[in-house]
This record gives C-alpha cells, structure tokens and sequence, in this order.
C-alpha cells in the first residue's frame, strides 16, 4: 500500500458530482499536482483528503491508518490556502507557533523550531510582525512555515501562488519545491496551471469534470497524452482535420497536400480523422524525410526564447513554435512558406472525428 | 484654498451646529438651577438622589447581562450559518430586521399576555419579569448585534480560518477561544456599546414591566422638574461618551485587530 492511498473516492452534492472514482497512489516524499479547469473536482479531492469534506464513498489512508472518517483536527494534515488564511490576531511567530502549541510543545522548544521555520522560509526576523505588515509573498511563506510546523505527514496545497504577481509567484515556486525537496514531504498541489503542475511535480494528475483523465509525470502527460482533453488542456495543440487515404501505410491528406502519418492509422478510408501535433514538432522550411505543408503567414508572435507563427494551410490555421535566435530569419505576414515536421511528431487523437 | 474645501467646512460646520447647539443649549441649562447664576445645583440633586443611583446601576446590570446572553446566542448562530448553512442568510438577515418593524408597544404587550399566565406566568415575580426584559432587551439589540457579528465574519474569512486552525489540530473551543473571538473583538465590541446605549434609555418596556431602570426614571423626573432632567441627561451623555472612548482605546490598543488583512478577496 502507497504511503497516501486514495481508493474510489466519490463525493456528490445533491445531483451534482463533483469527484468520482478518484484513485491515485502517493509514494512518501512524492510532489503530485491535481491539474485541471476550475470546477474539475481538484479542489474537492483536496478538501477530502484533508477531512473538510466528507466523501460520499471510498476511503483514504496514510502510512497504512485509515483516515476517511477522521475530522481533519486528528490527521495531522498541513493546509496551504490560497487566501493564505494566518490569524490576523497573532504575530508571525503565534502564527507559526499555533499548531506546536495545541501538541504541548512550549518554551525554549517551541522558540527553537519557530525559530527553524522562519529561517526556512527565509523571513528570519519578522516574528515579530504582524500578518498584515508583510507582502503576500511573505504571508504564504508565513502560511507554509505554520503548516509544516507541527510536521505533517502529508502536506496540502491550494492553488497557493493563484493570488500573487507573476513574478513573485515563480520565485514562490521554486522555494515550495526546495523546501519539498529538503523536508522530504509528501506533498499535494492543486492548480489550474499547467506551467506550476509541470515544473513543480514528479507526478500530475490531470482532472476534468469530476474523473481523472491521465496520471503520470510531467514528461508523460505533456508528450503522450492519453486523453484528447489532457492533450488539449496541457501545453499548445494543432488539430489536423486529415483525410485518410490508405490507413495499413498511413497515408492520409490535409486539403490535398499528402501526409505520411505513424502507420497503421486509426481510421477508415476516405474518412476524416483529427490528428494532433505540438507546435514545436513544426520548423520552417521544406525536409525531405519529412511532412511538408505548404501555406501562407497569417500571423507572428514574439514571446523571447520562442516566436510563435501561425500559418493558414487551406482553411486550418496550423501553429509554429520556432526556437528564437539572433540568426533567425522570420518570414512576413503573407508570405507563402513551407512547414515540415516527423510522421512520428503526430498521434490520433481519439473520441474526435 | 479651493472652493470645495470652503464648502465643505461649510457642511462639516452645519452638522456640528445641529447637533451640538442642543447639546449645549441642554447643558446651559442645566446650570441655571439657581436664580441669576451658573451653578451645579441641578446636578447635585441628581447625584444625591437615591433614586438616580439605584436605576442606573439597575439598567446597567440589565444591559450586562443582555449583551452577554446576546453575544452567546448570536456569535455561535451566525457563525454557524457562515460555516454550514450559508443558504439561511436571508432569513437571518429578516429575522434581524424584524425589531425595527415591530414597535416596542407591542412587543412588551405579546410579552405580558404570553407570560402573566400559567404554565409560564414569569410577570409574578421580580426576578422573571427580569428575565422577561432581558429577553425583550435581546430582541431590541438584535438588529444591531446580528449586524455587526456578520459585519465581522465577513471580513475575516472566517471559514477558511476555522480551516486553517482544524488542520493545525485545533477543536471547536480553541477554534470559538482563539482564533473567531479575538478577530471578531472589534466587531463585538461595537455591537455591545449600541447595545449598551439602548438598554440604559429604554423607557416602554422597562415602564410597562414596571422594573426601576433608569429610563423610566428619567421620563418620571422631566414630567416632575425642570433643571434636573437636563442635567441627567448631560450626565447620561457623558458617561455614553466615556464608554466610546474607552472602546476606542480597547480596540486601537489591540496589536493587529484594528487591521483586517488577510488574503485577497
């Protein structure tokens, strides 16, 4: 049995379910992301596992107890929210200090491992201030120290970067995943960003509307995804309404332009199938192992260390993602250009015809 | 200066003048009590009267204990309507805006017929008409109490508190004791000084269940002299006023309570 183990969890509000047949094992020490759009159940796993909801069926145990039924007070459970939730009544240290307190560790002991934490997160003398007085930044900091203070046995985030700049919000991230990694802990982290599930985690759960759509690293999710959703929702995506000429060779069409695609080819012939490709499998410029696709330039984009170039082939608008350097030369809007990429670059994406 | 700024020292001097000529028209007053001068004659009568002493301490103790019994009823109630059944706002929300709609005159009557009468005739003795007041007391201050406690859970984010203190190992009382109480202080404290104010004035209740509180003492004394009741009335103020400063002092003095800064909304 994994150190977290999470069986069938299905939890209904009324005629709404909002989870169902969630299932996912966590190692000790493992980072896993629940990934998904707002209302794809994440956060209502999360609240379960924590014992702020109570499910409708299944059962959740840590290191072998079985703790479906446990109000969230005897879990020994560490929450991260995303409104940072510290006791505005308490200065940083009572904050920090709150949970070691309710265990009965007080004095020179409690001091010293308030004193650890805020060394940790890196705030060493703001003890003394109050939640109010430090940025967000600081705040979630603060938040973390306090949840890793009575040393959890799991620890549960909740989208805890969603309410800060973006610029603190990358920094934040790093340090989560340092002191993850130094602590050892087992850590679950809600997000609806694919970027923060990606980076972060050795595991991401993708969810949508209430199931589990794919779970495996972010490696995995990103290059084989299992789901026309997962292959959607993470990372950028080319849909290609193709013809299927000969499914045994892979030979198929795109407006009339001949593909060679992975063989055998789902599909049937002389009927259309969507087949998917990320936009970095693309490059400008006729290969001749590989597909070519003639088109026209509708649109450039400069994002820094890629430019993305979206060009019209026939009626599909099929997106580029060029690495960037100073050598590049880019095409003009209207040009006409030729994009290549691998047969082996495109799957199938299946439930899409 | 701009002309804006003239004006509105305008306005701010008009409000001034409505409601502090009265106020001092009262006071001036009240030191006439003797023939062609100033003096405090008025206002030793008052305070020598044992009447005066008895009442106030009376309403007092009354207006103690009814913002006692309406902080236990109406701190938990509105927490848990926060916490658990946030759908039962509106009713809340009418319940607590019944007061206002219902007149004092009525409310004692349904008191009296109600309770003058087995199985529960709580008019026959001194200590359950009390408990009658208190009660109706509770009702009177109920609008205001409800507005203030859901004034301040709504600031806080009280649920995600009480979260966070459940993760961290805490049960229901330290939660209630330590983290809602103390960030609720501001808020309570406010709903208990209007209490307070309306308690020690309150005149049809108190007259028509016949119990000595100060309202009725006051209204006895205007119908029966003249410097005296002005003089009360300026010792009335002064004492509503030195308990707003004293909250004043209580709540700015409380390191972080003044300041609601938790997350974003």
């Amino acid at each position: 049995m994994a150190f977290l183990d999470i069986n069938h969890l299905h939890k209904q509000f009324g005629e709404f379910v909002a989870v169902s047949g969630f299932d996912v094992q966590v190692e000790q020490g493992e980072f896993i992301s629940l990934l998904g759009p707002s209302g794809c159940g994440k956060t209502t796993a999360l609240r379960m596992i924590a014992g702020f909801e109570r499910p409708s069926s299944g059962t959740i145990y840590i290191a072998d107890q079985d703790v479906t039924d446990r109000p969230p007070n005897q879990r020994n459970i560490g929450m991260v929210f995303q409104s940072y939730a510290l006791f505005p009544n308490m200065t940083v240290a009572d904050n920090i200090g709150f949970g070691l307190k309710l265990k009965g560790v007080s004095g020179e002991v409690k001091r010293k491992r308030v004193g650890e934490l805020l060394e940790l997160i890196q705030l060493p003398d703001k003890g003394k201030n109050y939640p109010y007085q430090l940025s967000g930044g600081q705040q979630q900091r603060v938040a973390l120290a306090r949840a890793l203070a009575i040393e959890p046995q799991v620890l549960l985030l909740d989208e805890p970067l969603s309410a800060l700049d973006a610029k603190i919000r990358v920094e934040l991230r790093s340090e989560i995943r340092r002191i993850q990694q130094k602590l050892h802990i087992t850590t679950l982290y809600v997000t609806h960003d694919q970027e923060e599930a990606m980076s972060l985690s050795d595991r991401v759960v993708v969810m949508n509307k209430g199931v589990i759509e794919q779970v495996g690293t972010p490696f995995e999710i990103y290059n084989y995804p299992a789901t026309a959703f997962t292959a959607h929702f993470v990372g950028q995506l080319n849909v290609l309404p193709v013809n299927v000429i000969d499914p045994v060779t892979g030979r198929a069409t795109l407006h009339d332009q001949p593909l060679a695609l992975p063989a055998p080819l789902q599909g049937v012939n002389g009927k259309p199938v969507s087949i998917a490709l990320r936009p970095e499998e693309l490059a400008l410029g006729a290969v001749d192992d590989h597909n070519n696709l003639n088109g026209t330039v509708e649109n450039i984009t400069f994002l820094g260390s890629i430019v993305r170039v979206k060009v019209a082939v026939g009626p599909t608008g099929v997106v580029a993602d060029l690495f960037n350097e100073r050598q590049l030369v880019l095409p003009h809007i209207g040009e006409t250009v030729t994009l290549n990429f691998p047969a082996h670059a495109a799957w199938v994406l299946e439930g899409q015809a | 200066m701009k002309r804006g700024s003239i004006w509105s020292w305008v306005w701010v001097a008009i409000g001034v003048i409505y409601f502090a000529l009265p106020l001092i028209a009262t006071f001036e007053f009240s030191l006439k009590a003797e023939r062609g001068r100033y003096s405090l004659a008025a206002y030793r009568t008052v305070l020598s009267d044992p009447q005066f002493l008895r009442t106030f301490t009376f309403s007092v103790e009354i207006a103690i204990l009814t913002i006692v019994f309406s902080l236990l009823l109406i701190v938990p109630t509105v927490y848990w309507v926060h916490l658990k059944l946030p759908n039962l706002r509106p009713l809340m929300e009418f319940v607590a805006f019944l007061p206002f709609v219902l007149p004092a005159v009525v409310l004692v009557f349904g008191l009296i017929r109600i309770y003058s009468r087995p199985p529960l005739a709580l008019t026959n003795y001194a200590w359950s008409t009390n408990l009658l007041l208190i009660a109706a007391y509770m009702g009177l201050a109920l609008p205001y109490m409800y507005r203030s406690v859901d004034t301040g859970m709504r600031a806080v984010d009280i649920r995600t508190l009480t979260e966070a203190a459940q993760s961290l190992g805490a049960g229901w009382p330290t939660i209630i004791g330590r983290v809602i109480f103390p960030n609720l202080r501001t808020a309570l404290l406010s709903g208990t000084f209007l209490t307070f104010a309306i308690v020690i004035g309150e005149y049809t209740i108190a007259s028509f269940l016949a119990r000595p509180m100060f309202g009725p003492y006051l209204a006895s004394l205007v119908r029966n002299k003249a410097y005296e009741p002005a003089a009360l009335s300026i010792i009335s103020f002064a004492i509503t006023w030195i308990i707003m400063a004293a909250v004043q002092w209580v709540t700015q003095r409380t390191p972080g309570a003044g300041q609601v800064a938790t997350g974003p909304r």
